[in-house]
């Protein structure tokens, strides 16, 4: 790697008298963080700074107490403006951290942004060395060591520019998709919407009244649903899955597919004349299996788009070629079994993943029995029988005989805080939806006995405990601490016996209940899986989509131009989802107002000489950075879509050409790191085995 | 201490401070590493929601509780768990429910490991291994059972095969090679 070489011969205050064996690298400062006493309560700063100053190429070295402070930076630029320095190392925290503030200061100072180069002392070394702090030190002083000879071999780099395109794009539409879709809008953005349903509205739509304030959940979804299908600047695409995803930030290329209804959309409206005639009675998913649907039909009454789909699994005529029954109905021509799925190509500059949530479905053989008994229900179907739109017209009923119970349970955590099933959360919300329905149920029935089996009550959010206290008090539900162990059901009266260890109590507990409601977690939705490979999104440790800082990036992705709204990034009440998907919007309508966004340079450089155009990066980018093309000499070479690479190196690891590396980390760099930390080591080395020769 | 200082409020003084206030003293926060070491998991996972007990068989008949056990696990209160009696089967019921993925009847395995180095060996066990340097089984001999199987038309049991005694003189090397007749306080039952 050639390297603009310097004659260190400019004689700068304490330097002058210096030793500088390389004579020809740049001049380097190096700036040692205190960071308050996370860093100097372990590592002995002064002395990395000593062992700093004697290291070639360095001019300045200083401690600062917070060197990302005013105070610091403002060292830094002062050290560049008067001491000439040309590469800047910040013993500190992560990169991650703080490198944008690093960078924005020296270029402050008139210095290329990338010619900073960070040195980790904190993560990696004072807090998870805190117990030696020798060692620590030693530690730090040979990271300096490595990070100033990197230091000398950092080129400028400069960020680039790329246009974006003032459109987004919003996958799924649940209440998060919804809200987000429907600010974007607000701003002044087209946004398309994608859903996979034949409606718009999620899981809010099924539930019947929402916590903590008991608004029915239908009734303050269904506006905004109404508002998104007729806003101007939105496109809604129900009943469409989105294919393939390609480009970068600014100018996304996405395939939509539409899968086909079998009714035409604009002839459609929504009678249900259809529907009165179809022949064929199919369980409705909306109602969980509750309540039952034609094979024409929409999913719930206040679905939008209002318009009907054919179920191509039931339809008579798909199975026989015959009834058409429909068709006939119809009068305005909109049904045509002929129809085909059409695959859309469209142009955006962002996009907003709110693919939302699946409830976690009780094991087949497990101890809460909801397979096998038929009063064994879960929360969501409760839901749905406590809703005046549902199966039942809001009236609670057993599943077994149609009557209403006397004595309910809930059971919590069921397929959450279980290390046994790998679901190590808590799913945030079953507390307050178990409380939620007591109370409803309560109202609707006073008469009746509720017992709640729980492990820790999570009444978190605003008006959530004194929810809590009020169904503790003004409704009498009972709540037991434990977690059952076992469910037996008597065969003629299908009366459920729940024995558990009342935990308080110190007792075991056996009491009857006419119904059991599971209070399942949220696991990840079953689609998510593909769409986050088709965006290439990282996933946490709990099946949802990770945010690029829990922190300080909770809405944004790995992805730039990606952002995450709702479920699809962990369990979330409503209020917290549409917060989210307000952050989203915000986000996402940053680079689409600028119209540009400022791209890393920190991206893989193919080397055409060496490339012999095989192939493998293309193969291994997550990416998707590199393609090939054919060289100018014939033959197909590498080449980087600078947008699209993250400067991962798994392209420069892989390549056995050494043709492709990210810039700042190629090979000669990382090498001239190995080579600071071990020449000590390897002196000594040759010493011991000088001395054991002699 | 005078006779008169010792009632209070109709009951014995002693009587009435006594374990119904947990001080610092009986804590000991290192039990956790301790059980770790004789091949339990971390009972700091513990959640204390009580499907253990609620599934243990033995809960059902006598009090006995896995889940308070696995607290004083917690606070490493070994007066109470030493005080408990040795009723786990191993069954490994409250494994399979465990939602922390805990394994209480490996824990319960590993306090009797660390009782019987603290000295505090229930006398069945004693018993069983004197039996085991003895016969060469930790049941004894009985002559009624022999009665039966002389009935049955069974074989004589081993023990008594002159050819055993080679047997349980291997048995007693092996215990004795392992300490475990140190352990238990049996080295008077083996003549090396």
């Amino acid at each position: 790697m050639a390297e603009p070489a310097k004659k260190d011969n400019d004689t700068v205050g304490k330097t002058s008298t210096k030793e500088n064996h390389a004579g020809t690298s740049p001049k380097v400062g190096v700036f040692v963080c205190h960071c308050g006493s996370n860093i100097a309560g372990v590592v002995d700063c002064g002395k990395v700074r000593q062992e700093a100053e004697k290291l070639g190429g360095v001019v300045v070295a200083k401690e600062n107490k917070y060197t990302c402070s005013d105070l610091g930076q403002e060292e830094i630029v002062k050290a560049i403006r008067e001491n000439g320095i040309e590469r800047v190392v910040v013993a500190s925290c992560s990169p991650r951290l703080h490198e944008p503030t690093f960078r924005k200061c020296i270029e402050r100072a008139g210095l290329n942004p990338y010619l900073l180069h960070m040195v980790n002392i904190r993560e990696q070394c004072s807090w998870v060395h805190s117990h030696d702090k020798e060692k620590a030190t030693q530690k730090a002083t040979d990271l300096v060591k490595m990070g100033v000879s990197k230091a000398g071999m950092l080129q400028p780099l400069v960020a680039r520019e790329v246009p974006v395109e003032p459109v987004s794009m919003v996958i799924g539409a649940g209440v998060a998709g919804i809200q987000a879709a429907l600010d974007l809008a607000n701003m002044g953005f087209k946004v398309y919407v994608v859903e996979t349903q034949p409606s718009i509205g999620g899981k809010m739509a099924q539930l019947d009244k929402t916590f903590p304030t008991g608004d029915c959940a239908i009734c303050i979804l269904a506006p905004k649903m109404v508002e998104l299908s007729r806003h101007p600047n939105i496109t809604l695409l129900s009943y469409s899955d989105v294919e393939e995803v390609k480009g970068y930030i600014g100018s996304f290329e996405v395939k939509v597919r539409r899968k086909a209804r079998f009714v035409h959309e604009d002839k459609c409206v929504g009678c249900g004349l259809c529907s009165e005639v179809c022949p064929v009675k199919v369980d409705n998913e909306f109602d969980l299996g509750f309540g039952q649907r034609k094979a024409i039909y929409v999913p719930f009454p206040q679905a939008v788009p209002l318009k009907y789909t054919v179920d191509k699994e039931n339809c008579l005529h798909f199975k026989s070629g015959k009834c058409l029954l429909c068709v006939k109905a119809c009068t305005n021509q909109a049904i045509d079994h002929k129809m085909q799925d059409e695959v859309l190509t469209l142009k955006v500059g962002t996009i907003i993943v709110a693919t939302g949530y699946e409830t976690y479905e009780p094991m087949r053989k497990g101890v809460y029995k909801y397979w096998e008994f038929d009063n064994v229900i879960t929360g969501l179907e409760l839901e749905r029988l406590l809703n005046a739109s549902g199966p039942t017209s809001g009236h609670l009923v057993k599943p077994s005989d149609g009557q209403a119970p006397k004595r309910v349970a809930f059971i919590q955590c069921v397929g959450s805080r279980n290390k046994k099933i790998n679901r190590n959360y808590c799913s945030r919300v079953c507390c307050m939806y178990a409380i939620k329905n007591s109370q409803i149920i309560m109202e609707h029935e006073p008469e009746t006995d509720i017992a709640v089996y729980y492990n820790d009550i999570r009444a978190f959010g605003k008006g959530f405990e004194e929810l809590y206290h009020r169904v503790r008090e003004e409704y009498g539900v009972e709540f037991i601490r434990g977690r059952p162990a076992k469910l037996t059901q008597d065969p003629t009266t299908k009366v459920i016996t729940i024995r558990a260890e009342e935990t308080l109590l110190n007792k075991i507990t056996e009491r009857e209940f006419d119904m059991v409601v599971l209070s399942t977690g949220l696991i990840p939705a079953p689609g998510s899986e593909k769409i986050g490979k088709i965006l290439s999104l990282t996933v946490s440790p709990d099946g949802f989509f990770a945010e690029a800082h829990p922190k300080l990036r909770p809405v944004d992705t790995a992805m730039d131009g990606i952002y995450l709204a709702g479920c699809c990034q962990g369990p979330k009440d409503i209020p917290d989802s549409v917060a989210q998907a307000k952050a989203a919007a915000s986000s996402a309508a940053a680079p689409m107002f600028a119209r540009k966004v400022w791209i890393e340079p920190l991206t893989a450089v193919v080397d055409k000489e060496l490339c012999v155009g095989c192939g493998l990066c293309t193969e291994l980018c997550p990416y998707g950075a590199p393609e090939l093309e054919p060289g100018e000499k014939g033959g197909m070479k590498a080449k980087v879509i600078e947008a699209l690479c993250h400067g991962c190196g798994t392209c420069a690891a892989s390549c056995p050409q050494k043709a492709i590396a990210p810039m700042q980390f190629t090979d000669a760099q990382i090498f001239s790191e190995l080579e600071a930390a071990l020449v000590e080591k390897r002196q000594n080395g040759k010493k011991r085995a000088e001395a054991g020769v002699s | 201490m005078k006779e008169a200082e010792k009632v209070f409020i109709g009951g014995l003084k002693e009587e009435l401070i006594e374990d119904k206030v947990i001080d610092e003293s009986q804590l000991e926060p290192g039990l956790a590493e301790e059980i770790i070491k004789f091949g339990g998991k971390d009972v700091m996972t513990c959640l204390q929601c009580g499907n253990c007990t609620g599934v243990c068989p033995i809960s059902l008949k006598i009090d006995y509780k896995t889940r308070n056990i696995i607290k004083c696990c917690q606070f490493g209160l070994k007066k109470y768990i030493f005080g408990t009696r040795w009723v786990c089967a191993t069954c490994y019921r409250c494994y399979e429910h465990c939602p922390a993925d805990l394994n209480p009847a490996e824990v319960m395995i590993a306090l009797r490991h660390i009782a019987v180095r603290e000295g505090i060996i229930p006398p069945f066990v004693k018993t069983a291994a004197t039996n085991l340097v003895r016969y060469g089984q930790s049941v004894r001999p009985d002559e009624e059972i022999d009665k039966i199987r002389k009935e049955l038309g069974l074989a004589v049991v081993h023990t008594h095969d002159e050819g055993f005694k080679s047997v349980i003189r291997e048995i007693q090397v092996l215990v004795h090679a392992s300490k475990y007749d140190k352990l238990i306080g049996i080295q008077e039952e083996i003549k090396v």
